[in-house]
């Protein structure tokens, strides 16, 4: 945290640990099996968008079955379900929403947010030639590769892909309740994705540690680099419960283990316990599915509001402190599983403690706005998106950590709509936010501003009106997962309000047609991009070109300053701009190299 | 200026009227509108509503606050405002910040941890008190794909014996007394789910779980699976009946009459009972599912048999 200066040993040792790599010439090296960073993470872009669309069209399936509940699908029916002339089956009903959620969360947003920024940023950010180990990320790559070809190959099994929901119960999950082949190949793709998850943890963290460029302290470093990094230490700490929870489901489903099997099927083994390697793994993952979020808004909200970001040492204590408080709230998902009183208690009481580095982090990105002078570009409305939409479900979750009225509300669609408001629309607005704010750096090119309006408009109004019609569902008692909601008196009034949710999900998915289209449009033909067309002070946009060269930096950049010096009046006296650049050197400043040229 | 003001005004007062509507559902709407819980059949279910309807203002002023903020900021500070220059790193910052934090968690947070800590111990997971009411009524329940069995102990008062009266899908309890119910499940998990009594507790296999409401008013009632079970999980629905006491003994001494003629000991399957747990009771039955230690040999057999059958 020193703002010593620098020495000519710091600048030789960062010089030589990031040695340049040359560029290769071959298209194999370059564009299959390439250890570039930037390229790696277009890679897992791409990977990610592909099996985001794939996820979106199983949730469209869903919301047609909640709202004509078997009626004939329209359009592609026919082809998906012959058998039923075109309706939506029990089984292929429960197929369905298990691999939406398994998709989307291992094989959507994660490669999104995680794969693709945590790679594309993360160097350019902290001043890096590239990871500390390329090899090991484009392992991770062609792993989470593999893992993807598992999941489509698990389609094409007797019985269909997973059905057992995407928390995979058992006994549910093993042979009594789901036995075909399907099952085990999503909890082996699960357990493939894990290796490259963990793979690349380990190479974020070392990165981010080793690799900082000279004077880049840890709270120079950009929010968004905080964030990915806290991801990844949860990501190498928690992804390998899950991992070992697959691995013994997989004995159970095939080498006649009884871990978790028990009751009239036989087995001594412990239902249960899955469910405490589960939620040990799953409440850090819905953590590890926002953390880089958060860093996204505390630097945009910064950005686009010209102003520093407001206790930015508040900000990142507070992801700290979530981080830390993830690892011990995990049993209120397990409120009613039978759990001692006592237990359920303590799980309460931490749960809700989580809500005062929340309250830290909201109040930051509101007085970064305030009193700024907003600029309300595609990457800004996102934010403003993202915080409106994780304020929702962020409220709506504190009556599912305490016990009495989870008592009520678990397993409701109340449960549904809350984290989809939060690890769903908040991890996808905020992407979203992100990729049209590093288009231009990755691509070279600006995305059509107009239709990233449309695609926010559509998305931010889509998202709230869908999760807010399920959160009201399960106010009204309505349980998640069922194939006809309508089979129970209680909820026979709902039937208007699940088809305009419906509705609304419709929308919500026509209107990504316009990020398609912009996309698309904007990587081929879409206006040249400068160098910096955000105006913005980090070292992607003020050292590297758009696109930037495949060394990132000729010169490794010596940093000065902090990520968030926007309206400095200093900078302004000096140079008439409202923003400097992290290793600018301002007339008069001093930065260690004249003294290093002295020597 | 005088457009915001109106806006300003405007906005004032609909956040007052939202965050005062939140505490205003007082009672419970009945089931023709989308916009409130399902009725509440219970004793204890008051405790849950209020909980959620006193949160529920408590949310929607933060939530107006926090849009009113970021729409003012947009509107009033948009790119013709001069920026500040700070950090926001100061003292006193960092103190507004942290007791604006602390107010929120100990008013929002606070209020729920405090009032779910007397309801959980007091209420809704202090089983041990309602196993003291004489007037408690005890059920077992066994759920498997995808329907409910009830049990109830008949008029020797021990499960498991000849005059248990066994029904599927139908349990029927009397008005004003608490009901217990052990529950356990002999395939995959489910979870026993009483929309109008606001409670749910899951049923998993190799172990009895508990708990207990007592019904308000008569009438019936949907009972629901809430833990994903399976291809038919949407159909694993149940009818709780709320009679009169005078009912409901005339219905249990019935069936009870009815069981006793029906009985068959060889009907292995059918006789799924256990002896009723105490509170001080280990509730693991590893072992076989929904059977209890003495019959342990019988749960190995009735599992050797499933096991044959495949």
């Amino acid at each position: 945290m020193s703002d010593r200066v620098m020495t000519k040993a710091d600048i030789e040792a960062a010089e030589h640990l990031q040695h340049a790599h040359v560029e290769p010439k071959d298209f194999i090296s370059r564009y299959i099996f390439s250890i570039d960073h930037k390229y790696i993470g277009k890679q897992f872009l791409w990977a990610g968008l592909l099996f985001l669309l794939f996820g979106g069209l199983l949730a469209m399936l869903i919301r047609w079955q909640w709202a004509f509940p078997a009626q004939p699908v329209p359009v592609v029916g026919k082809s998906l379900f012959p058998q039923s002339g075109g309706a939506i089956t029990p089984p292929a009903y429960n197929t369905l929403f298990t691999m939406h959620g398994l998709i989307m969360v291992f094989f959507a947003i994660t490669p999104l947010m995680i794969g693709a920024f945590g790679n594309y940023t993360i160097p350019l950010l902290i001043g890096a030639r590239d990871m500390a180990f390329p090899k090991l990320n484009m392992y991770s790559f062609w792993t989470f590769a593999l893992s993807q070809c598992l999941v489509i190959a698990s389609f094409f099994v007797e019985l269909g892909s997973a059905a057992a929901g995407w928390t995979t119960y058992p006994p549910l999950s093993t042979n009594v309740g789901t036995p075909g082949n399907g099952q085990s190949l999503v909890v082996l793709a699960l357990f493939v994705t894990g290796v490259a998850s963990i793979m690349g943890a380990v190479n974020y963290i070392t990165t981010v540690i080793r690799f900082r460029a000279p004077g880049m302290t840890w709270f120079r470093m950009p929010a968004t680099v905080w964030g990915l990094w806290l991801t990844s230490i949860l990501n190498l700490l928690f992804v390998p419960v899950l991992g070992s929870a697959g691995i013994l489901l997989l004995f159970d489903r095939h080498f006649g283990t009884q871990f978790f099997v028990t009751g009239a099927a036989g087995g001594i083994g412990d239902p249960i316990l899955f469910q405490h390697l589960f939620w040990i793994f799953g409440h850090p993952e819905v953590y590890i599915l926002i953390l880089p979020v958060w860093g996204f808004l505390i630097d945009f909200m910064s950005f686009f509001a010209r102003k520093p970001a407001y206790w930015y040492k508040g900000s990142v204590y507070a992801m700290i402190a979530v981080s830390v408080l993830s690892a011990v709230v995990y049993g209120h998902h397990m409120f009613v599983s039978g759990m001692s009183p006592l237990l359920g208690q303590a799980f309460m009481l931490l749960t809700l403690v989580i809500s005062v580095p929340a309250e830290i982090l909201f109040l930051n990105w509101l007085h970064t706005m305030w009193k700024g002078s907003i600029r309300l570009t595609v990457p800004m409305l996102f934010a403003l998106g993202t915080v409106f939409v994780f304020g929702l479900g962020g409220l709506t979750g504190i009556y599912l950590g305490t016990i009495s009225t989870d008592l009520y509300l678990h397993d409701t669609m109340w449960v549904v709509g809350h984290f989809h408001l939060t690890m769903a629309s908040a991890a996808f607005l905020g992407s979203f936010g992100a990729l049209y704010f590093w288009f231009p750096k990755m691509y070279g090119r600006m995305t059509n501003e107009t239709l990233g309006k449309v695609h926010f408009w559509f998305s931010v109004i889509g998202v709230t009106a869908v999760f807010c019609g399920q959160l009201l569902a399960g106010y009204n008692g309505q349980q998640r997962r069922l194939y006809d909601p309508f089979q129970y008196t209680y909820i026979q009034h709902l039937r208007d309000l699940n088809k305009y949710t419906s509705y609304f999900a419709f929308a919500l998915g026509l209107g990504q047609l316009s990020f398609v289209v912009n996309f698309f449009y904007s990587i081929f033909a879409g206006k040249k991009a400068d160098k910096n067309p955000w105006d913005v002070g980090t070292l992607e946009w003020t050292e590297c070109e758009s696109p930037p060269v495949y060394h990132n930096f000729d010169k490794v950049p010596i940093v000065l300053r902090g990520p968030h010096e926007y309206n400095n009046p200093d900078v302004l006296a000096k140079t008439g701009r409202d923003w400097v650049g992290q290793s600018e050197q301002l007339p008069g400043e001093e930065h260690g190299l004249d003294a290093i040229a002295a020597e | 200026m005088k457009s915001l003001h109106r806006l300003l005004t405007a906005v004032g007062t609909a956040s007052a009227v939202l965050a005062t509507a939140g505490f205003a559902f007082a009672d419970p709407i009945p089931e023709t509108t989308i916009w409130g819980l399902p009725r509440d059949a219970s004793a204890e279910g008051h405790r849950v509503d209020w909980l959620i309807k006193t949160t529920n203002g408590f949310v929607i002023l933060l939530f107006v606050v926090m849009c009113v903020w970021m729409a003012l900021a947009v509107v009033k500070h948009n790119k013709d405002h001069k920026a500040d220059y700070d950090h926001g790193d100061s003292k006193h910052h960092i103190a507004i910040a942290m007791g604006v934090s602390a107010v929120i968690f100990f008013v929002v947070d606070g209020n729920l941890w405090f009032n779910s800590t007397i309801d959980v111990n007091s209420t809704f997971w202090n089983h041990q008190a309602v196993e003291k009411d004489p007037n408690a009524v005890r059920i077992e329940i066994n759920a498997h794909q995808w329907a409910w069995d009830a049990r109830y102990a008949g008029p020797d008062g021990k499960f498991n014996t000849k005059d248990d009266v066994v029904t599927l899908n139908d349990v029927r309890v009397p008005v004003g007394s608490p009901v217990l119910l052990q529950l356990a499940a002999t395939d995959v998990i489910h979870s026993f789910y009483l929309p109008n009594f606001r409670i749910k507790q899951d049923a998993a296999p190799g172990m009895v779980n508990r708990m207990w409401f007592k019904a308000k008013d008569t009438g019936e009632f949907d009972i629901g699976c809430t833990q994903h079970c399976g291809v038919h999980h949407y159909k694993m629905k149940a009818k709780l009946t709320v009679l009169e006491p005078s009912a409901y003994k005339a219905w249990l001494e019935e069936m009870s009459a009815q069981k006793a003629q029906a009985y068959d000991e060889k009907d292995r399957g059918a006789n799924w009972g256990w002896e009723w747990k105490q509170p001080h009771d280990n509730i693991d039955s590893r072992g076989g599912a929904a059977v209890s230690e003495a019959d342990h040999d019988h749960g190995d057999k009735v599992a050797a048999q499933n096991r044959g059958a495949q």
